[in-house]
């Protein structure tokens, strides 16, 4: 309990030195946030005074910090120039459409990736699985970049697949039924580019764990005991090489947010990838600051979800922590 | 085996009983402190008030449990640690409290051989850059001049010198160790102190080294300090005695009175656990 | 041993590959901001041994392109006189490896010109972006990866070796850099930064930030190797001569982290590489009219370059070469730091 007690208050101290760093950031960057406002001729001045004041810029910066920090907590994010609403619900709009791509992939993925290690462990170095491992390496060797934009112009040239965006013109007018298809049309592509891009590193990591595991006298023993090969995989085996395999569990949830940038931005997938991109062209200084805050939290919370599922799943380091 | 190291030793005891203590230690004391996370300090007392004297040309055998505070003891001696407490008197001075730059004269005199010879040799360099190094270290020699040493240091300790170029690793155990002597012998000190250095090799290899340290104590006029957990080793090759339980001495003096009769309980219980064909043989020598 | 074999060829590939894109001006038939407006968006020629006329030619030719009858944008070939390949034939002038003065180039086509991937809207020969987009993208790689090992170096052996309260501060600020999403700090630092400046510029100030971002996880593994090498006994031993702390770190520790540092040298120019590629082809990185591999793709984000112009693809393959040679470095060294280990406790030596 004291090691779980311990990893969250590392986490928090993690997002609380990323909050400090961001703050920063907001404070010192060049260009005030009220002389933007300012230029904006829909916002008067008594609002930038009130406004002023509430933000409290006269105050020293620690003072600024907390306030700030409160802010954020609240939902209160600043304020995007370039789209001229506050950021947090833009920010919350895109994350869902991120998420939703990313989650399936993920998924996806990892529903491949455990099949396919787990059928190539067991038979390491015969032909299916070298031509496996030759076949992740040849994946692993392609760009991201090469695969997303490969998959544009395959969609283009069979014309079979939507070159882009998340929704057809006439989306609004189709039946529920059509609309989901029309959205399932839409992620087919940017999908498979994120599961193809993901997959040959942790086939890689599945099959090592598994083949480890395998190796192990514990199974051969069980196997003597006549305990069927299917339950023997799945229920003796796999839980066993678990333990590496929830560390990058936790980092894919981890970059559920952050991982699909430039693959949203090529598929012109109306998620957070864009919005970062076009935030830094507008110098809009909030939304950038908002979601690497926002992503930054993802990612530490998928590794504090790691640490929580490890100690859940795995005794050694139950056993570890409170021997100390 | 041992008997053909303890024959020599009589000889080099006869010398150097009415000189000048080479090394007086004064209740020498060494805790290690440790803050744990939650902020308790842990401490750890290695050594609690350890006290004796050496002369020249003699070898101390300091014999213990692992635990009981030989290796502190070795590193304080040594300079690579500084005691809590205590005096060490290095032929008449205290180089506890010497400051940085006066204890790096007094260093090379007095050198630690340890017990991983694989260890304590830079797998990376040669046999020669490995010896010339504390020659590098001290004084200004020529290219010539440390190549020349090299050579006489190898033969001294009985190596070839057509090694000079190998990495050690080419080097069984044995050959190792003796490089490791040669290194400790390259800038002349009083004082060798052997920190487990027989402990990691074979038994017919152990003689031999054993053999070589003696011929140079006789040769050179060395000054030992031997540590180690084997009490029949150090019987044999130890004029002093000195028996050291969780950081203490319980038990010192002349190696033999001690072994005839051994009147703490830790004295007996190393003794105890000696083979018995070993201990015969002081018997059969008398004989 | 066959191990350091393995790592040798790998090394060979890898320099070959790097030798050409160095040497671009000779490998390259044309300049590459020299512009054809006649000819936009040209697809790439094709050579051929046989000619219209079904005769066997032994040098490789080319026919020269003409628009098409009734269009504006299709090109067919004009088969009425084939023009021979030729090589180490004298163009335009170029500095080879930035400082000798040349003349000469691998091929060309004499009194035509021999596009081998097609031209782009300005009439610029791809074939020629592609090997000096290389130089920009690769060396900005190498550059930003020694940036980082550097820093890397420097943090984690200062953490390492002196410990106590600098090891504490250090390692927890580099946590702080590890938790935060690699691409997404690249572009927030990118964008805190002024957005127009000239190709020199830009170059430099991104892969001052590609390097800057990265340095914590090579500081760790330094730091890890300082460690342990700290209290080696043949570390100890030199203390006992009377070496200084600066003599340690030279001499004894510093040289066990090479392995570490090659191991993530093979690991972060690709990545490096790739992020330059991403920060260029998004418009954040090297501009116009300097090629880059990133910004010879930038023109896919239209949709007409997309239907129409197949051939503006080819550089995204460009990559994977490199990124093949890489990886079996990367994975040569690793078993060669496995090969490489004195035998513990002698056993059986009868010296």
């Amino acid at each position: 309990m004291r090691y779980l007690l311990g990893r969250l208050s590392h986490a928090l101290f993690l997002l609380a030195g990323v909050s400090i760093l961001a703050f920063l950031f907001t404070a010192l960057a060049p260009g005030n946030y009220f002389d933007e406002m300012r230029i904006s001729p829909q916002i008067g001045a008594e609002t930038i005074a009130a406004r002023r004041a509430q933000y409290g810029f006269d105050k020293p910066l620690p003072v600024r910090y907390v306030s700030w920090l409160s802010s954020v907590i609240h939902g209160e994010m600043g304020f995007s120039f370039a789209y001229n609403v506050p950021v947090a619900p833009l920010l919350l709009v895109r994350a869902r459409n991120t998420l939703l791509l990313t989650i399936t992939a993920t998924l996806l993925a990892w529903a491949i990736a455990l099949l396919l290690g787990v059928w190539s462990a067991e038979r390491v170095g015969r032909m299916p699985d070298r031509l496996l491992s030759w076949g992740t390496a040849a994946l692993l060797v392609i760009p991201d970049l090469a695969l997303a934009l490969g998959l544009l112009v395959f969609a283009v040239r069979s014309g079979w697949f939507p070159t882009g965006g998340m929704a057809s013109v006439d989306f609004e007018t189709l039946s529920p039924l059509n609309k989901l298809r029309d959205l399932a049309l839409h992620m087919i592509l940017p999908v498979t580019a994120l599961v193809l891009s993901s997959l040959p590193l942790l086939v890689r990591h599945v099959r090592a764990a598994v083949a480890d595991v395998l190796n192990a006298p514990f199974l051969l023993a069980a196997l003597g005991h006549g305990i069927p090969r299917r339950t023997l995989l799945y229920r003796y085996a796999l839980p066993a090489a678990a333990n590496p395999l929830i560390s990058l569990f936790g980092f894919s949830i981890g970059v559920l947010l952050s991982g699909s940038l430039l693959i949203e931005v090529v598929m012109s997938w109306p998620g957070l990838g864009p919005l970062l991109l076009e935030a830094i062209l507008a110098r809009d200084l909030y939304v950038v600051v908002g979601e690497v805050l926002f992503s930054t939290l993802f990612l530490v919370g998928g590794n504090l979800l790691a640490d929580f599922l490890l100690y859940w799943a795995d005794p050694r380091i139950r056993t570890e922590s409170s021997a100390r | 085996m041992w008997f053909l190291v303890s024959s020599m030793k009589v000889e080099a005891s006869a010398c150097g009983q009415n000189m000048q203590p080479l090394l007086k230690v004064e209740n020498l004391v060494k805790r290690y402190a440790r803050r744990s996370l939650a902020g308790a300090r842990e401490e750890l007392l290695a050594l609690d008030g350890v006290s004796f004297t050496i002369f020249p040309g003699t070898t101390l055998a300091v014999v213990g449990e692992s635990g009981s505070g030989k290796s502190t003891l070795a590193a304080c001696l040594a300079c690579l640690e500084s005691p809590t407490t205590g005096n060490i008197w290095f032929e008449g001075k205290d180089i506890v409290k010497l400051e940085e730059r006066a204890r790096r004269q007094v260093r090379p005199k007095i050198q630690l051989i340890f017990q991983d010879p694989a260890s304590s040799l830079n797998p990376r360099w040669s046999v020669l850059d490995i010896l010339i190094e504390p020659l590098i270290l001290k004084s200004k020699f020529t290219r010539e001049e440390m190549n020349r040493r090299a050579s006489s240091l190898l033969e001294r300790v009985g190596l070839s010198p057509d090694i000079v170029e190998r990495p050690p690793s080419e080097l069984s155990g044995g050959q190792r160790q003796r490089l490791a002597i040669a290194r400790a012998l390259a800038l002349e000190p009083k004082l060798l102190i052997l920190d487990e250095a027989l402990s990691a090799l074979d038994c017919s290899v152990q003689a031999q080294i054993a053999n070589l340290l003696m011929d140079l104590q006789s040769s050179l006029g060395m000054t030992y300090l031997f540590i180690t957990h084997d009490l029949a080793m150090a019987g044999h090759l130890a004029d002093d005695l000195a028996v050291m339980n969780r950081g203490r001495i319980v038990e010192q003096g002349p190696a033999e009175e001690i072994l005839k009769q051994p009147r703490h309980e830790t004295t007996r219980q190393l003794l105890a656990a000696v083979p018995r064909m070993i201990r015969a043989l002081p018997e059969l020598e008398q004989q | 041993m066959r191990v350091r074999r393995t790592f040798v060829k790998w090394l060979v590939a890898l320099g070959i590959l790097h030798g050409i894109v160095l040497c671009a001006g000779f490998f390259a038939p044309y300049d590459p901001v020299e512009q054809d407006r006649k000819s936009p968006y040209l697809s790439p020629m094709r050579v051929h041994l046989m000619d219209v006329h079904g005769h066997f030619h032994v040098r490789p030719f080319v026919y020269s392109l003409r628009l098409r009858e009734g269009s504006f944008d299709q090109y067919e070939e004009d088969p009425t006189e084939p023009h021979p390949v030729k090589f180490f034939l004298s163009g335009a002038r170029y500095q080879l490896l930035g400082f000798l003065p040349c003349r000469m180039h691998f091929f060309g086509a004499g009194n035509t010109r021999i596009y081998l991937l097609g031209t782009d809207a300005y009439g610029r020969d791809q074939f020629s972006r592609l090997l000096f987009g290389g130089q920009v993208s690769l060396f900005a790689g190498l550059l930003g990866t020694g940036i980082t090992l550097l820093m890397g170096l420097s943090i984690g052996a200062v953490a390492g070796y002196y410990g106590g309260w600098s090891d504490n501060l250090l390692m927890r600020v580099a946590e702080l850099f590890l938790a935060l999403p690699w691409l997404y700090l690249l572009f927030a630092l990118r964008a805190f930064l002024p957005l127009a400046v000239s190709p020199l510029e830009a170059f430099f100030l991104i892969v001052a930030v590609i390097g800057a971002v990265g340095w914590a996880r090579p500081a760790r593994l330094v730091r890890g190797v300082v460690l342990s090498a700290k209290e080696r006994d043949f570390v100890r031993a030199a203390r006992g001569f009377g070496a200084s702390n600066g003599y340690l770190l030279r001499r004894h520790i510093l040289p066990e982290t090479s392995s570490v540092l090659l191991t993530q040298a093979a690991i972060l120019i690709p990545q490096y590489v790739l992020a330059e590629m991403t920060l260029s082809f998004l418009g954040l990185g090297v501009p116009e009219p300097v090629p880059s591999w990133g910004n010879l793709l930038s023109s896919l984000q239209q949709y007409s370059v997309l239907v129409s112009y197949w051939w503006m693809y080819l550089p995204a393959l460009i990559m994977v070469p490199f990124f093949l040679g890489y990886l079996g470095l990367a994975s040569s060294l690793q078993e060669r730091e496995e090969a490489y280990k004195i035998p513990r406790s002698s056993l059986g030596s009868l010296t």
